[in-house]
Order: structure tokens, then C-alpha cells, then sequence
């Protein structure tokens, strides 16, 4: 249960400072009484979670959305992670747009690169399952394979000591993740839709851990480099208060953004 | 030896909270079945440890608008009493439904917004020391 690693220590670590007599049900807590570092880590959302709210405000060209390529591997370690993540993300996309070739032709890169960055063991099964359960058309089956994939390979990531690398596949899902929300809600915009975006938490979370890279190869990547000036662009564009509308100007500025990024991922002509 | 003992201790706290926790991520998993059978996703990651008797552990979520969400918590300690509660980034409780069997809680959350959520983790009443527990959740 590698996945679960992480959360074990930082409980081991911090959950013994927090002395706070609980109430059963309070209405309301000081989440400042909170050792801060009890409450740093932030779960990250599969893409999914996201799509489906998209799909319940409307009918989303899914098959529009997906990149007729998924990329190439350059050899750069950081760069392979990243790919992973995007490529990962374009899998629920293209479980959203029910298409079972790209899902297995997905499914079969997320093997190979796995395999680049020394995890292919942990996304074997993961990779036939995708193709098995594609074949058959069973969607919310092969959602839940990528949404598995993904927590296997930075799983397996951790284990190799490999913290870093784990937190850039994240990174790389969540770019392409929001390239795809953007796109679509600049195409039909709503405030509903453009509340999607209001993720502070999540991109300062994100720029916390890049700017933290222990290994300092990676932190000095030119990807990640970039990554890091992005997250700082977008903060400001989505907002402070939850439930502000998000202007489709801001919606535009960072899909411009992200979609950059995707593209020098994946290493293609814009 | 005086340099291996705390490694061998470590090695030790850590086991003995992975045992812990797999028990309690068994709970946690048994506790999100219902709602996998009325459309719910279960996320495939989970989070865990052990805590003292009236000590919390919090963890930050984003959510999203639009979604519905059940946490479901387990733990491995006969008896014990834990909680789970879901706030908004502000530290208002925005639990929508809650149950609670045995050793296995959940609680259901419609975000009134999209943002940061905390769900709250509070070991209420306890025979052990230190309870393992688990957290998992679903989404619809």
C-alpha cells in the first residue's frame, strides 16, 4: 500500500502535537489551531472529478478536446514525468469521449513510459486492464484504471525514492487537465463553469512542491522551471474568494498558458 | 547499535501503523460499498495513521461544485468512536448527511463552491492508545 505511505509519517510525525479537545459536531472550527504541517498536504484531484461537473453543465465536445498525438519522450527524466501526467489526463478525456482506440493506444503509452522512468511493473496490470475493459466499453471501469494508474506509478515512484519525479506527474495531469477544462469553458462559458478553476490551494500547494525539490536536477529543469513561473501567472487569475466569478478573459489568459506548457511537455510545434 | 536501535524503531512504529492502517483502509473501503452501488467513484488513494484519544488529523481537499461527495473512515480498533467533518476553507461545517456502524463512519457533502475543504478526523472515544484509522472517498 505504497499510496498510503506518505499520510502514515506525517500522522506518525505531526498528528501527536495535535492535543485539541473535539467537540462530536462542532458548526464551526479555527482551522488556524491546526499544526500547520498537519494540514499541508493537499489531495489532488483526479481529472474526472473535474469532467464530471463539465459534463453536468453541458455537452462537451469531448472527442474535440483530445490531441491527435500524444507527445514524444526525449529522454529528459522530468520531461518523461511530466509526459506521464499528461498523458494519464488525456486518458479520462478520452474515456469522455467514449473513443476505445485512443483509450488502449493511451493505455499502451502510459506502459512505455512508465517503463522510461523505471516503473513499468507497477502499471502492467494496469495498462492490460485499461485495454481489456476498453474493448468492452466499460468507461467508468477503465476511468477507474487510469484514476489507479496514476496513484500506482507515483506510488512506485515513492518507494524508489523518487518524491519528486511522483509530484511532476501530478503536475503534468492537472496542466493538461485544466488546458481541457479551460478550453471548454471558454467555448461556452458560464460562471458555474469558470468556478471550476477557482483552485488556490491546489496551485499553491503545486508551487510549494516544485520550489522544494530536494533534487535540484529536476528543480532546475527548464520544464519545471517554466511550470513554476505559470503556477505564479495563473494564481491571480482564479481568484481569492470561493465563489467570485472567474472572467472568460482569465479563463482564456490560462488556457494560453497551460496549452504552452502542454505543448513544450510534449514536445511539439505550436 | 546506538545508531541502528532508532532506525529499528522506526522500522517498527511504521510497520505497526501500516498494520494499522490496512485493517482500517479494509473498514474504510467496506464503508464506501453503498455508495458504489448507487453511482459513486471511489478514489483509488487513501490516507491513514494513528491517533491518540480527542487528537484530530485534518486533510485539505479540493472539491468541486456540482459534485457530490461521500468520506468514509475505518478503523481497525473494536469499539472506537471516530469522526469525520468536512469544512469549508473558512471552518464552517458543511456536512450534508452522516452515518455511522460499527467501526465505520462516512459523511455525505454537496460544496455549496468550489474550493478548499478539510475533513476532520477526530478519534472520539477509544480503548487503544493509538487507533489506526483510513479515509477514502467517493464522488459523484
Amino acid at each position: 500500500m505504497p499510496n498510503i505511505l506518505k499520510p502514515v509519517a506525517v500522522a506518525i510525525l505531526f498528528a501527536a502535537a495535535s492535543g485539541l479537545n473535539a467537540q462530536p459536531t462542532p458548526d464551526a472550527v479555527d482551522l488556524s489551531s491546526f499544526p500547520a504541517k498537519a494540514i499541508d498536504d493537499v489531495v489532488v484531484p483526479v481529472p474526472s472529478e473535474v469532467f464530471l461537473v463539465l459534463d453536468k453543465l453541458g455537452n462537451p465536445n469531448w472527442r474535440g478536446e483530445m490531441r491527435e498525438s500524444l507527445g514524444r519522450q526525449t529522454g529528459n527524466r522530468a520531461q518523461a514525468a511530466l509526459l506521464l501526467g499528461t498523458v494519464i489526463a488525456e486518458g479520462f478525456v478520452a474515456v469522455e469521449a467514449e473513443d476505445p482506440e485512443k483509450v488502449k493506444d493511451i493505455g499502451r503509452r502510459v506502459l512505455a513510459l512508465s517503463k522510461a522512468i523505471n516503473v513499468e511493473k507497477a502499471v502492467l496490470e494496469r495498462s492490460k486492464s485499461i485495454i481489456d475493459k476498453a474493448d468492452v466499453k466499460d468507461w467508468k471501469a477503465v476511468r477507474k484504471e487510469f484514476d489507479g494508474a496514476l496513484q500506482d506509478v507515483k506510488g512506485a515512484m515513492i518507494e524508489l525514492g523518487d518524491g519528486d519525479l511522483a509530484q511532476l506527474v501530478s503536475v503534468g495531469g492537472w496542466i493538461r487537465g485544466t488546458e481541457v477544462l479551460t478550453s471548454i469553458v471558454r467555448k461556452s462559458y458560464t460562471t458555474d463553469g469558470a468556478e471550476l478553476l477557482h483552485q488556490p490551494a491546489l496551485v499553491n500547494f503545486f508551487s510549494k512542491k516544485l520550489e522544494a525539490m530536494s533534487n535540484r536536477r529536476l528543480a532546475d529543469d527548464d520544464l519545471v522551471i517554466r511550470i513554476r513561473k505559470m503556477l505564479t501567472s495563473i494564481r491571480p487569475l482564479i481568484g481569492d474568494e470561493e465563489g467570485a466569478p472567474i472572467p472568460v478573459e482569465n479563463v482564456k489568459k490560462i488556457n494560453q498558458l497551460t496549452r504552452d506548457i502542454v505543448v513544450s511537455i510534449t514536445s511539439q510545434e505550436n | 547499535m546506538k545508531k541502528i536501535l532508532p532506525v529499528i524503531l522506526l522500522a517498527f512504529a511504521l510497520t505497526t501503523a501500516l498494520a494499522y492502517v490496512d485493517d482500517a483502509l479494509s473498514f474504510a473501503q467496506e464503508a464506501a460499498l453503498p455508495y458504489v452501488k448507487k453511482g459513486f467513484s471511489v478514489r483509488e488513494d487513501a490516507w491513514g495513521g494513528d491517533l491518540g484519544v480527542k487528537e484530530q488529523q485534518a486533510m485539505q481537499a479540493q472539491l468541486f461544485k456540482g459534485n457530490e461527495y461521500w468520506f468514509c473512515l475505518g478503523t481497525d480498533v473494536k469499539g472506537a468512536v471516530l469522526t469525520v467533518n468536512i469544512y469549508d476553507s473558512k471552518g464552517k461545517l458543511v456536512n450534508v448527511e452522516t452515518t455511522r456502524t460499527g467501526r465505520l463512519s462516512a459523511v455525505r457533502v454537496v460544496p455549496p463552491k468550489t474550493g478548499s475543504y478539510f475533513a476532520i478526523v477526530t478519534v472520539v472515544k477509544s480503548s487503544q492508545e493509538r487507533t489506526g484509522w483510513a479515509l477514502v472517498y467517493a464522488y459523484k
